[in-house]
Protein backbone atom coordinates (compact mmCIF):
# COMPACT_ATOMS: atom_id res chain seq x y z
CA UNK A 1 0.00 0.00 0.00
CA UNK A 2 2.98 2.70 0.78
CA UNK A 3 4.47 1.49 -2.00
CA UNK A 4 1.44 2.18 -4.25
CA UNK A 5 1.07 5.49 -2.33
CA UNK A 6 4.84 6.52 -3.52
CA UNK A 7 4.93 5.83 -6.84
CA UNK A 8 1.40 7.75 -6.94
CA UNK A 9 2.95 10.50 -4.96
CA UNK A 10 6.06 10.73 -7.30
CA UNK A 11 3.89 11.09 -10.45
CA UNK A 12 1.91 13.86 -9.38
CA UNK A 13 5.37 15.52 -8.29
CA UNK A 14 6.60 14.74 -11.85
CA UNK A 15 3.62 15.73 -14.21
CA UNK A 16 3.19 19.23 -12.12
CA UNK A 17 6.85 19.65 -12.59
CA UNK A 18 6.95 19.29 -15.68
CA UNK A 19 4.05 21.30 -16.45
CA UNK A 20 5.65 23.99 -14.28
CA UNK A 21 8.92 23.53 -16.61
CA UNK A 22 7.32 23.98 -19.94
CA UNK A 23 5.18 26.61 -18.58
CA UNK A 24 8.74 28.53 -17.51
CA UNK A 25 10.84 27.31 -20.99
CA UNK A 26 8.20 29.51 -22.83
CA UNK A 27 9.67 32.61 -21.68
CA UNK A 28 12.94 31.16 -22.47
CA UNK A 29 11.83 30.33 -25.65
CA UNK A 30 10.64 33.70 -26.55
CA UNK A 31 13.56 35.48 -25.77
CA UNK A 32 15.85 33.17 -28.02
CA UNK A 33 13.72 33.04 -31.17
CA UNK A 34 13.19 36.67 -30.65
CA UNK A 35 17.25 36.74 -30.96
CA UNK A 36 16.88 34.53 -33.80
CA UNK A 37 14.48 36.47 -35.42
CA UNK A 38 16.53 39.65 -35.48
CA UNK A 39 19.68 37.70 -36.83
CA UNK A 40 17.18 36.66 -39.66
CA UNK A 41 15.82 40.10 -40.04
CA UNK A 42 19.63 41.47 -40.20
CA UNK A 43 20.04 38.89 -43.06
CA UNK A 44 17.40 40.16 -44.87
CA UNK A 45 18.42 43.89 -44.59
CA UNK A 46 21.94 42.68 -46.27
CA UNK A 47 19.87 40.72 -48.90
CA UNK A 48 17.89 43.87 -49.58
CA UNK A 49 20.03 46.73 -48.62
CA UNK A 50 23.31 45.62 -49.96
CA UNK A 51 22.56 42.93 -51.94
CA UNK A 52 19.51 44.54 -53.78
CA UNK A 53 18.30 41.03 -54.46
CA UNK A 54 14.67 40.71 -55.41
CA UNK A 55 12.49 39.84 -52.68
CA UNK A 56 11.46 35.62 -53.55
CA UNK A 57 15.30 35.39 -53.51
CA UNK A 58 16.04 37.32 -50.75
CA UNK A 59 13.73 35.17 -48.57
CA UNK A 60 15.31 31.81 -49.84
CA UNK A 61 18.59 33.29 -48.76
CA UNK A 62 17.04 34.16 -45.21
CA UNK A 63 16.07 30.71 -45.23
CA UNK A 64 19.41 28.82 -45.56
CA UNK A 65 21.90 31.35 -44.18
CA UNK A 66 19.38 31.98 -40.91
CA UNK A 67 19.04 29.75 -37.58
CA UNK A 68 16.36 27.08 -38.64
CA UNK A 69 14.06 27.28 -35.66
CA UNK A 70 13.19 30.68 -37.25
CA UNK A 71 13.91 31.28 -40.69
CA UNK A 72 11.41 28.62 -41.97
CA UNK A 73 9.02 31.06 -41.41
CA UNK A 74 10.42 32.72 -44.59
CA UNK A 75 10.61 30.15 -46.60
CA UNK A 76 7.21 29.83 -45.61
CA UNK A 77 6.37 33.09 -46.65
CA UNK A 78 8.09 32.87 -49.58
CA UNK A 79 5.60 30.24 -50.90
CA UNK A 80 3.06 31.76 -50.79
CA UNK A 81 3.67 35.07 -52.04
CA UNK A 82 4.16 33.29 -55.66
CA UNK A 83 1.85 30.76 -54.88
CA UNK A 84 -0.78 33.30 -54.26
CA UNK A 85 0.36 36.33 -57.16
CA UNK A 86 -2.31 38.46 -55.04
CA UNK A 87 0.78 41.18 -55.32
CA UNK A 88 0.71 41.97 -51.96
CA UNK A 89 3.75 41.02 -49.79
CA UNK A 90 1.43 42.06 -46.16
CA UNK A 91 -1.06 39.08 -46.91
CA UNK A 92 1.82 36.73 -47.60
CA UNK A 93 2.67 37.68 -43.62
CA UNK A 94 -0.71 37.43 -42.48
CA UNK A 95 -0.77 33.94 -43.67
CA UNK A 96 2.21 32.74 -41.50
CA UNK A 97 0.75 34.94 -38.60
CA UNK A 98 -0.55 32.40 -36.53
CA UNK A 99 2.03 29.75 -36.81
CA UNK A 100 4.64 31.67 -35.51
CA UNK A 101 2.31 32.53 -32.44
CA UNK A 102 2.28 29.25 -31.97
CA UNK A 103 5.41 27.53 -32.50
CA UNK A 104 7.46 30.26 -31.98
CA UNK A 105 5.83 31.51 -28.66
CA UNK A 106 5.45 35.14 -29.53
CA UNK A 107 3.37 37.21 -27.80
CA UNK A 108 1.11 39.60 -29.48
CA UNK A 109 3.42 42.60 -29.32
CA UNK A 110 5.92 40.42 -31.55
CA UNK A 111 3.65 39.19 -33.93
CA UNK A 112 2.63 42.98 -34.61
CA UNK A 113 6.79 43.97 -34.98
CA UNK A 114 6.72 41.04 -37.58
CA UNK A 115 4.22 42.19 -39.29
CA UNK A 116 4.85 45.87 -39.51
CA UNK A 117 7.62 44.43 -41.39
CA UNK A 118 5.42 43.10 -44.32
CA UNK A 119 3.92 46.37 -44.65
CA UNK A 120 7.00 48.22 -46.13
CA UNK A 121 9.40 44.96 -47.73
CA UNK A 122 9.62 45.90 -51.47
CA UNK A 123 7.71 48.25 -51.68
CA UNK A 124 10.40 50.75 -51.65
CA UNK A 125 13.74 52.04 -52.81
CA UNK A 126 16.35 50.97 -51.01
CA UNK A 127 17.18 54.07 -49.30
CA UNK A 128 13.43 54.24 -47.90
CA UNK A 129 13.57 50.19 -46.63
CA UNK A 130 17.15 50.90 -44.74
CA UNK A 131 15.28 52.67 -42.61
CA UNK A 132 12.39 50.25 -41.95
CA UNK A 133 14.66 48.03 -41.24
CA UNK A 134 16.67 50.01 -38.61
CA UNK A 135 13.04 50.60 -36.97
CA UNK A 136 12.32 47.14 -37.01
CA UNK A 137 15.77 46.44 -35.22
CA UNK A 138 15.71 48.99 -32.46
CA UNK A 139 12.06 47.91 -31.56
CA UNK A 140 13.14 44.04 -31.66
CA UNK A 141 15.60 45.07 -29.29
CA UNK A 142 13.07 46.51 -27.26
CA UNK A 143 11.23 43.37 -27.41
CA UNK A 144 14.32 41.66 -26.81
CA UNK A 145 14.96 43.10 -23.56
CA UNK A 146 11.19 43.07 -22.49
CA UNK A 147 11.83 39.44 -23.10
CA UNK A 148 15.01 38.87 -20.85
CA UNK A 149 13.32 40.49 -17.82
CA UNK A 150 10.07 38.38 -18.37
CA UNK A 151 12.41 35.15 -18.62
CA UNK A 152 15.01 36.12 -15.28
CA UNK A 153 11.62 36.81 -13.61
CA UNK A 154 9.32 34.43 -14.51
CA UNK A 155 11.08 30.86 -15.53
CA UNK A 156 12.86 29.99 -12.23
CA UNK A 157 10.13 30.75 -10.35
CA UNK A 158 7.49 28.41 -13.04
CA UNK A 159 9.91 25.99 -12.25
CA UNK A 160 9.88 25.86 -9.19
CA UNK A 161 6.32 26.31 -8.32
CA UNK A 162 5.69 23.19 -10.23
CA UNK A 163 7.61 21.02 -7.96
CA UNK A 164 6.33 23.01 -5.56
CA UNK A 165 2.48 22.80 -6.16
CA UNK A 166 3.19 18.61 -6.72
CA UNK A 167 4.33 18.06 -3.06
CA UNK A 168 1.91 20.35 -1.99
CA UNK A 169 -0.55 17.96 -3.18
CA UNK A 170 1.23 14.84 -2.60
CA UNK A 171 1.03 16.41 0.88
CA UNK A 172 -2.33 17.06 1.54
CA UNK A 173 -3.37 13.85 -0.43
CA UNK A 174 -1.58 12.09 2.09
CA UNK B 1 0.30 34.32 -85.46
CA UNK B 2 -1.45 31.97 -83.41
CA UNK B 3 -0.35 29.95 -80.47
CA UNK B 4 2.87 31.67 -80.03
CA UNK B 5 1.23 34.73 -79.76
CA UNK B 6 -1.52 33.75 -77.09
CA UNK B 7 1.50 32.16 -75.52
CA UNK B 8 3.50 35.51 -75.31
CA UNK B 9 -0.15 37.19 -74.20
CA UNK B 10 -1.18 34.44 -71.40
CA UNK B 11 2.99 35.01 -69.97
CA UNK B 12 2.28 38.85 -69.89
CA UNK B 13 -0.49 38.67 -67.67
CA UNK B 14 1.24 36.47 -64.87
CA UNK B 15 2.62 40.43 -64.11
CA UNK B 16 -1.34 41.96 -63.97
CA UNK B 17 -3.01 41.87 -60.65
CA UNK B 18 -4.82 38.70 -60.52
CA UNK B 19 -8.91 40.40 -60.90
CA UNK B 20 -7.57 42.49 -64.60
CA UNK B 21 -5.37 39.73 -65.41
CA UNK B 22 -8.83 37.20 -64.71
CA UNK B 23 -10.49 39.94 -67.14
CA UNK B 24 -7.74 39.74 -70.11
CA UNK B 25 -8.08 36.03 -69.95
CA UNK B 26 -11.43 36.33 -71.23
CA UNK B 27 -10.91 38.19 -74.26
CA UNK B 28 -11.07 36.67 -77.95
CA UNK B 29 -8.27 34.87 -79.31
CA UNK B 30 -7.65 36.94 -82.51
CA UNK B 31 -7.32 40.46 -79.98
CA UNK B 32 -5.27 37.79 -77.35
CA UNK B 33 -2.96 37.32 -80.68
CA UNK B 34 -2.54 40.97 -82.28
CA UNK B 35 -2.22 42.78 -78.99
CA UNK B 36 0.17 45.52 -79.05
CA UNK B 37 -0.15 46.75 -75.52
CA UNK B 38 -2.35 47.08 -72.12
CA UNK B 39 -2.97 50.20 -70.72
CA UNK B 40 -3.82 50.41 -66.91
CA UNK B 41 -4.68 54.18 -65.59
CA UNK B 42 -5.63 54.70 -61.78
CA UNK B 43 -9.51 55.48 -62.36
CA UNK B 44 -10.02 54.63 -66.13
CA UNK B 45 -11.13 52.28 -67.36
CA UNK B 46 -8.93 49.09 -68.81
CA UNK B 47 -7.41 49.60 -72.23
CA UNK B 48 -6.01 47.61 -74.75
CA UNK B 49 -4.37 48.71 -78.34
CA UNK B 50 -4.58 46.25 -80.42
CA UNK B 51 -4.15 46.32 -84.59
CA UNK B 52 -3.66 50.07 -84.52
CA UNK B 53 -6.87 50.95 -82.50
CA UNK B 54 -7.54 51.41 -79.13
CA UNK B 55 -10.48 49.59 -76.99
CA UNK B 56 -11.97 49.07 -73.97
CA UNK B 57 -12.32 45.67 -71.99
CA UNK B 58 -15.74 44.98 -69.97
CA UNK B 59 -15.84 43.24 -66.56
CA UNK B 60 -16.98 40.02 -68.63
CA UNK B 61 -13.57 40.07 -70.94
CA UNK B 62 -15.71 41.43 -74.14
CA UNK B 63 -14.35 44.19 -76.35
CA UNK B 64 -16.09 47.55 -76.36
CA UNK B 65 -15.40 51.26 -77.75
CA UNK B 66 -17.70 52.84 -75.00
CA UNK B 67 -15.78 53.97 -72.31
CA UNK B 68 -18.41 53.70 -69.94
CA UNK B 69 -18.56 49.69 -70.16
CA UNK B 70 -14.99 49.51 -69.36
CA UNK B 71 -13.95 47.52 -65.92
CA UNK B 72 -12.31 50.61 -63.77
CA UNK B 73 -9.21 50.30 -63.10
CA UNK B 74 -8.17 50.76 -59.25
CA UNK B 75 -4.86 52.64 -57.64
CA UNK B 76 -5.54 49.16 -55.59
CA UNK B 77 -4.61 46.92 -59.28
CA UNK B 78 -1.93 49.38 -60.43
CA UNK B 79 -0.34 48.34 -56.97
CA UNK B 80 -0.36 45.20 -57.12
CA UNK B 81 0.54 45.20 -60.87
CA UNK B 82 3.21 47.24 -59.79
CA UNK B 83 4.37 44.82 -57.30
CA UNK B 84 4.30 42.15 -59.31
CA UNK B 85 5.98 43.66 -62.05
CA UNK B 86 8.74 44.35 -60.06
CA UNK B 87 8.98 40.83 -58.46
CA UNK B 88 7.86 42.41 -54.88
CA UNK B 89 11.65 44.14 -54.95
CA UNK B 90 11.44 48.00 -56.07
CA UNK B 91 14.54 48.80 -54.32
CA UNK B 92 15.90 46.44 -57.08
CA UNK B 93 14.52 47.93 -60.16
CA UNK B 94 15.36 51.98 -58.71
CA UNK B 95 17.75 53.11 -61.95
CA UNK B 96 15.13 51.20 -63.94
CA UNK B 97 12.26 53.44 -62.17
CA UNK B 98 14.28 56.57 -62.56
CA UNK B 99 14.45 55.83 -66.48
CA UNK B 100 10.89 55.56 -66.78
CA UNK B 101 10.27 51.73 -67.48
CA UNK B 102 11.30 48.34 -66.42
CA UNK B 103 11.73 45.35 -68.67
CA UNK B 104 9.90 41.81 -68.49
CA UNK B 105 11.39 38.35 -68.76
CA UNK B 106 10.41 38.19 -72.26
CA UNK B 107 11.44 41.53 -73.76
CA UNK B 108 8.11 43.24 -72.96
CA UNK B 109 8.44 47.08 -71.45
CA UNK B 110 6.46 48.49 -68.82
CA UNK B 111 6.15 52.23 -68.91
CA UNK B 112 5.72 53.90 -65.50
CA UNK B 113 3.76 57.28 -65.02
CA UNK B 114 3.64 59.12 -61.66
CA UNK B 115 4.83 62.07 -59.87
CA UNK B 116 8.39 62.12 -60.42
CA UNK B 117 10.67 63.89 -57.81
CA UNK B 118 13.94 65.42 -58.36
CA UNK B 119 17.23 64.70 -56.17
CA UNK B 120 20.47 66.04 -56.61
CA UNK B 121 21.30 64.05 -59.29
CA UNK B 122 18.23 64.67 -61.43
CA UNK B 123 15.09 62.37 -61.06
CA UNK B 124 15.35 60.40 -58.03
CA UNK B 125 12.22 58.14 -58.00
CA UNK B 126 8.46 57.70 -58.87
CA UNK B 127 6.09 57.51 -56.54
CA UNK B 128 2.31 57.40 -56.58
CA UNK B 129 1.95 55.65 -59.13
CA UNK B 130 -0.96 56.44 -61.81
CA UNK B 131 -0.61 54.45 -64.88
CA UNK B 132 1.60 51.87 -66.27
CA UNK B 133 1.67 50.81 -69.87
CA UNK B 134 2.90 47.38 -70.55
CA UNK B 135 3.98 46.78 -74.36
CA UNK B 136 4.10 43.34 -75.42
CA UNK B 137 7.34 42.88 -77.51
CA UNK B 138 6.52 40.51 -80.22
CA UNK B 139 9.75 39.18 -82.35
CA UNK B 140 8.91 39.02 -86.20
CA UNK B 141 11.23 36.93 -87.21
CA UNK B 142 12.06 37.26 -91.17
CA UNK B 143 10.07 40.65 -91.95
CA UNK B 144 13.93 42.61 -92.93
CA UNK B 145 14.86 39.73 -95.20
CA UNK B 146 13.39 41.66 -98.22
CA UNK B 147 15.36 44.69 -96.89
CA UNK B 148 18.69 42.53 -96.96
CA UNK B 149 19.51 43.09 -100.70
CA UNK B 150 18.93 47.35 -100.54
CA UNK B 151 21.12 47.88 -98.25
CA UNK B 152 24.59 45.42 -98.79
CA UNK B 153 27.24 47.21 -100.44
CA UNK B 154 29.10 45.06 -102.38
CA UNK B 155 31.61 43.26 -102.19
CA UNK B 156 31.46 42.62 -98.42
CA UNK B 157 30.12 45.94 -96.94
CA UNK B 158 26.57 47.35 -96.07
CA UNK B 159 25.35 51.11 -96.41
CA UNK B 160 24.95 53.74 -93.71
CA UNK B 161 21.09 53.27 -93.10
CA UNK B 162 18.39 54.95 -91.79
CA UNK B 163 14.88 53.82 -91.05
CA UNK B 164 11.82 56.18 -90.69
CA UNK B 165 8.50 55.63 -89.65
CA UNK B 166 5.63 57.14 -87.32
CA UNK B 167 5.16 55.37 -83.94
CA UNK B 168 3.97 52.19 -84.29
CA UNK B 169 5.19 51.10 -87.66
CA UNK B 170 7.86 48.48 -86.40
CA UNK B 171 10.70 50.45 -86.38
CA UNK B 172 12.40 48.56 -83.61
CA UNK B 173 11.23 45.25 -84.41
CA UNK B 174 12.68 46.03 -88.24
CA UNK B 175 15.98 47.23 -86.98
CA UNK B 176 16.43 44.09 -84.72
CA UNK B 177 15.52 41.52 -87.34
CA UNK B 178 17.97 43.30 -89.40
CA UNK B 179 20.67 43.33 -86.94
CA UNK B 180 19.54 39.26 -86.26
CA UNK B 181 19.74 38.89 -90.59
CA UNK B 182 23.35 40.65 -90.90
CA UNK B 183 25.20 38.94 -87.33
CA UNK B 184 24.32 35.74 -88.65
CA UNK B 185 25.30 36.23 -91.82
CA UNK B 186 24.11 36.91 -95.92
CA UNK B 187 24.15 34.60 -98.27
CA UNK B 188 24.32 37.85 -100.89
CA UNK B 189 27.56 38.25 -99.12
CA UNK B 190 28.99 34.09 -98.85
CA UNK B 191 27.34 33.94 -95.68
CA UNK B 192 29.76 36.84 -93.76
CA UNK B 193 28.44 37.83 -91.06
CA UNK B 194 29.16 41.33 -89.56
CA UNK B 195 30.06 41.98 -86.28
CA UNK B 196 27.29 44.39 -84.01
CA UNK B 197 27.39 46.36 -81.80
CA UNK B 198 24.00 47.35 -80.24
CA UNK B 199 23.38 50.42 -78.23
CA UNK B 200 20.27 49.77 -76.62
CA UNK B 201 19.34 52.95 -75.16
CA UNK B 202 15.97 52.09 -73.88
CA UNK B 203 16.39 48.21 -73.73
CA UNK B 204 13.93 47.52 -76.82
CA UNK B 205 16.27 46.38 -79.28
CA UNK B 206 17.34 43.52 -77.75
CA UNK B 207 15.23 43.23 -74.53
CA UNK B 208 17.74 42.04 -71.95
CA UNK B 209 16.87 40.58 -68.77
CA UNK B 210 19.33 39.52 -66.38
CA UNK B 211 22.12 39.89 -68.81
CA UNK B 212 20.39 37.80 -71.47
CA UNK B 213 19.05 39.11 -74.69
CA UNK B 214 15.07 38.02 -74.85
CA UNK B 215 14.98 37.95 -78.38
CA UNK B 216 17.20 36.50 -81.07
CA UNK B 217 19.77 39.15 -82.23
CA UNK B 218 22.45 37.06 -83.92
CA UNK B 219 25.81 35.21 -83.19
CA UNK B 220 27.76 38.46 -83.58
CA UNK B 221 26.17 40.84 -81.23
CA UNK B 222 27.65 42.63 -78.27
CA UNK B 223 24.86 44.43 -76.69
CA UNK B 224 25.13 47.66 -74.29
CA UNK B 225 22.36 47.74 -72.50
CA UNK B 226 20.41 51.27 -71.11
CA UNK B 227 23.56 53.43 -72.30
CA UNK B 228 23.37 56.69 -74.04
CA UNK B 229 24.64 56.61 -77.87
CA UNK B 230 27.26 58.79 -77.03
CA UNK B 231 28.77 57.26 -74.52
CA UNK B 232 27.92 53.79 -75.78
CA UNK B 233 30.02 54.47 -79.46
CA UNK B 234 33.04 55.76 -77.71
CA UNK B 235 32.66 52.65 -75.68
CA UNK B 236 31.93 50.25 -78.38
CA UNK B 237 34.70 51.97 -80.81
CA UNK B 238 37.29 51.69 -78.22
CA UNK B 239 37.29 47.87 -77.42
CA UNK B 240 34.56 45.72 -79.21
CA UNK B 241 35.72 46.52 -82.69
CA UNK B 242 32.58 46.39 -84.39
CA UNK B 243 31.78 46.61 -88.05
CA UNK B 244 28.22 48.10 -87.63
CA UNK B 245 26.66 49.93 -84.97
CA UNK B 246 23.06 50.19 -84.72
CA UNK B 247 21.10 52.13 -82.53
CA UNK B 248 17.34 53.01 -81.69
CA UNK B 249 15.23 56.62 -82.15
CA UNK B 250 18.25 59.01 -82.98
CA UNK B 251 17.64 62.67 -82.89
CA UNK B 252 19.11 64.73 -80.55
CA UNK B 253 22.43 66.80 -81.41
CA UNK B 254 24.78 64.61 -79.11
CA UNK B 255 23.52 61.04 -81.27
CA UNK B 256 24.72 63.47 -84.23
CA UNK B 257 28.25 63.85 -83.01
CA UNK B 258 28.06 60.27 -82.04
CA UNK B 259 27.22 58.81 -85.42
CA UNK B 260 30.39 61.58 -86.94
CA UNK B 261 32.30 59.62 -84.26
CA UNK B 262 31.16 56.02 -85.70
CA UNK B 263 32.14 57.77 -89.24
CA UNK B 264 35.43 58.74 -88.08
CA UNK B 265 36.07 55.27 -87.53
CA UNK B 266 35.24 53.44 -90.75
CA UNK B 267 32.07 51.93 -89.00
CA UNK B 268 29.04 51.59 -90.24
CA UNK B 269 26.13 52.60 -88.68
CA UNK B 270 21.91 51.45 -89.11
CA UNK B 271 19.90 53.46 -87.39
CA UNK B 272 16.05 54.79 -86.49
CA UNK B 273 14.14 57.88 -86.40
CA UNK B 274 10.39 59.00 -85.84
CA UNK B 275 8.99 60.67 -88.60
CA UNK B 276 7.36 60.40 -91.97
CA UNK B 277 9.48 61.98 -95.16
CA UNK B 278 12.65 63.68 -96.06
CA UNK B 279 11.21 67.02 -95.43
CA UNK B 280 9.99 66.00 -91.95
CA UNK B 281 13.64 65.09 -91.28
CA UNK B 282 15.44 68.10 -92.63
CA UNK B 283 12.75 70.17 -90.57
CA UNK B 284 14.98 68.84 -87.63
CA UNK B 285 17.88 70.88 -87.29
CA UNK B 286 20.05 67.95 -85.70
CA UNK B 287 19.02 65.72 -88.23
CA UNK B 288 19.14 67.87 -91.16
CA UNK B 289 23.07 68.21 -90.80
CA UNK B 290 22.79 64.36 -90.86
CA UNK B 291 20.23 64.75 -94.25
CA UNK B 292 22.83 67.09 -95.82
CA UNK B 293 26.33 65.68 -95.48
CA UNK B 294 25.21 63.27 -97.19
CA UNK B 295 25.98 60.49 -94.47
CA UNK B 296 23.10 57.82 -94.74
CA UNK B 297 23.16 56.02 -98.34
CA UNK B 298 19.73 54.28 -97.42
CA UNK B 299 16.73 55.58 -96.03
CA UNK B 300 14.10 53.29 -95.75
CA UNK B 301 10.26 54.19 -94.83
CA UNK B 302 7.80 52.21 -93.09
CA UNK B 303 4.09 52.06 -92.99
CA UNK B 304 0.92 50.19 -91.47
CA UNK B 305 -0.95 49.74 -94.65
CA UNK B 306 0.05 46.14 -95.09
CA UNK B 307 0.83 45.36 -91.24
CA UNK B 308 3.60 46.26 -89.03
CA UNK B 309 6.63 47.00 -90.76
CA UNK B 310 5.40 47.32 -94.48
CA UNK B 311 8.35 48.97 -96.08
CA UNK B 312 6.77 51.69 -98.26
CA UNK B 313 9.93 52.96 -99.94
CA UNK B 314 13.53 53.15 -100.33
CA UNK B 315 15.45 56.01 -100.96
CA UNK B 316 18.90 56.49 -102.29
CA UNK B 317 20.91 59.00 -99.90
CA UNK B 318 22.54 60.66 -103.24
CA UNK B 319 20.12 61.36 -104.96
CA UNK B 320 17.02 61.34 -103.11
CA UNK B 321 15.33 59.29 -105.78
CA UNK B 322 13.49 55.68 -104.76
CA UNK B 323 15.27 52.66 -105.38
Amino acid sequence: MIFLKLIGGFLIIFSSAILGFNYGNRFSKRFENLCFLEQCIKILETEIVYGAYPLPDALSNVYTKGNKKVSFIFERIKSHLLGSREGDVFNSFLSVADTVKDELSFKDEDIELFLSLGRILGSSDREDQEKNFRIVLNQIKLLQEDAKMEMDKNEKMYKNLGILMGIAIVLILL
Amino acid sequence: MGKKDIGIYENVLEYISLELSNILKKIPATYKANIEEIRLRSGAPLNIYCMNRDYFVTREGMITNEKEKGVMVERNDIMKTFQLISNYSVYAFEEEIRNGFITLKGGHRVGIGGKVLYGANGIDKIKNISSLNIRIAREKLGISNKLVKYIVDFPDSIYNTLIISPPQCGKTTILRDLIRNLSSGIDLLQGKGFKIGVIDERSEIAGMYNGIPQHNIGPRTDVLDGCNKKDGTMMLLRSMSPEIIAMDEIGNIQDVEAIHEILKAGVKIIATVHGNSIDDLLSRRSLNILVNDRIFKRYVFLDNSQGVGTIKSIIDGDTFTPI
